[in-house]
């Protein structure tokens, strides 16, 4: 059974029949937004049922559509929390892929901007790390680009999509070490994203997120995990009730192969180890428990049935 | 960009040059400077790094009068301002408390002001200047110029004098010559600085 990224919307009138048809299927609800008398479902639904979904829906005017985001943690690089690069076009971007059903989260560098001052911390690189894929905002000018990707590129091991001013095929000749995605024409401006071609040019980054997360995606079934990372997350909201008191707007955030728990590691690590998934094997069996460089929250990396030998 | 004359931006790599030229007027459109610059050169090489801005500005002579913000109402014995734009409201206050003293300026509320026994006439009052627009200019391009050249550019150097100015930013320490790169840049648009 292959899971799906999908978003319904619909009313907030009898939307519990589509969680439950969802959970009976075997999908998982990873985000509810209930937005005054509107419901936004972001769920991951067998590949077979999106049919069966879309016909129940029907009769209370929901909708199903395809969002290839659903359950990724996106890094959006911004260079610097100046006036210089937002809240155009790092906001824009990081909202635009928010709407799809990703999870962005903005990281501003410390020494960004410049040619010669940048430069890239291990903090920093350690949450660039603990994302699905970086996307790195980058200004107008190729001489800059050229000289600061090297610096900004040390030591990060997701896969990276540039944006920068120049075209596509300048920015795959002159930025080095390759990286997976490129846009062109995406440099700094400063006025709001609004018009046709601007919200084309949108359109092209979350195309190339898509393609080079479709790929990753591919690498992973590969080797699968040895449980969902959703399924993980129904089972932590369920055995771990303090989850349910954290504000934070995704207190689990499901990633592609792991998932953010917003919890204090030192107090709830122990105990997520512990939690037993299905007859007898813990999570500690099949995953790694790992404190985050992001606050003190709790990154749970699920290991591939190659190393564990168990899916369940 | 109607209001300016003469406005380019020149840079080794054309597509930069492009960006930049977007984003300048942006930039300036958004704080309301298009008005104010007759001519504008904006000088890029990221190479080297220098960023260099130079340009004329149109003269300004309006000032604010009191009159232009309040109506004055003379009754017996005090005069009654009302105001209609608060822009100017305090250094129109400081002036009166300087020339006729705190005892007799009241401020009963938000847009009222009371002058009790000035020794002036209602039209005298009217045309005390009470502020210079472009006092404040110079301060407001330089904050648009900050926001229009690369962030990296640290290393400033600004100068503005009758009616002209020059903007100069750097990664690096600026170097002796950029005086005449400057004046070479004001040549090109047939100035001198």
């Amino acid at each position: 059974m292959t899971l799906v990224p999908v978003t319904y919307k619909g009313g907030i009138y009898q939307h519990d029949i589509v969680i439950d048809l969802i959970e009976d299927l075997g999908g998982y609800v990873v985000q509810k937004h209930v937005l005054a008398q509107e419901v936004v479902l972001q769920c991951f639904v067998p590949r077979d049922d999106i049919e069966l979904i879309r016909e129940i829906s029907r009769p209370i005017f929901g909708e199903v559509t395809d969002s290839p985001l659903v359950g990724t943690e996106i890094a959006i690089v911004s260079m610097s929390l100046e006036i210089h690069h937002l809240p155009h076009p790092s906001c824009d971007i990081a909202e635009y892929v928010r709407r799809i059903g990703a999870k962005s989260n903005m990281v501003s560098l410390a020494r960004g901007p410049g040619k010669r001052i940048t430069g890239l911390n291990d903090e920093e690189r350690d949450v660039i790390n603990e994302h699905d894929i970086a996307v790195y905002l980058m200004g107008n000018f190729e001489t800059c680009i050229e000289h600061k990707m090297p610096i900004l590129l040390r030591g990060i091991e997701v896969p990276v999509v540039v944006c920068g001013g120049p075209d596509k095929e300048t920015l795959i000749k002159i930025v080095d070490p390759p990286v997976e995605g490129y846009v062109g024409g995406v440099g700094r401006f400063m006025r709001r994203t609004k018009e046709a071609d601007q919200l084309d040019k949108l359109d092209e980054i979350i195309a190339e997120i898509t393609r080079v997360l479709e790929k990753k995606r591919e690498d992973v079934s590969k080797d699968p995990l040895s449980v969902s990372p959703a399924r993980l997350m129904n089972l932590i909201r369920e055995r771990v009730p303090a989850i349910l008191e954290v504000t934070s707007p995704t207190p689990l955030t499901v990633q592609m192969a792991g998932l953010r728990v917003k919890l204090p590691y030192d107090t709830f690590a122990p105990e997520l180890r512990r939690m037993e998934i299905e007859d007898g094997i813990t999570l500690g069996d099949i995953a790694e428990v790992l404190p985050s460089r992001m606050r003190d929250y709790i990154l749970v990396k699920v290991l591939p049935f190659s190393e564990t030998n168990t899916v369940i | 960009m109607l209001a300016v004359e003469y406005f380019e931006v020149e840079c080794p790599e054309p597509v930069g040059a492009e960006y930049y030229k977007q984003i300048t007027n942006d930039v300036l459109l958004d704080h309301n400077l298009l008005k104010v610059i007759e001519k504008l050169h904006i000088y890029i090489d990221p190479k080297v790094p220098i960023f260099v801005a130079v340009g004329i500005l149109k003269p300004i002579t309006t000032v604010v009068k009191v009159g232009d913000i309040a109506n004055v109402n003379p009754q017996e014995g005090k005069m009654t301002l009302v105001i209609t734009d608060e822009t100017y409201l305090a250094s129109m206050l400081r002036i009166f408390w300087e020339r006729f003293g705190k005892d007799r300026v009241e401020q009963p509320d938000r847009f009222t002001v009371v002058l009790y026994n000035v020794p002036v006439e209602a039209k005298e009052i009217e045309a005390i200047v009470i502020g210079n627009p472009s006092e404040s200019l110079n301060k407001d391009l330089i904050y648009a110029f900050r926001q229009i050249a690369p962030e990296g550019f640290r290393l400033r150097s600004e100068r503005f004098y009758q009616g002209k100015f020059s903007f100069v930013a750097s990664e690096n320490t600026l170097v002796e010559t950029i005086d005449e790169l400057i004046k070479a840049k004001f040549a090109l648009m047939g100035e001198t600085p």
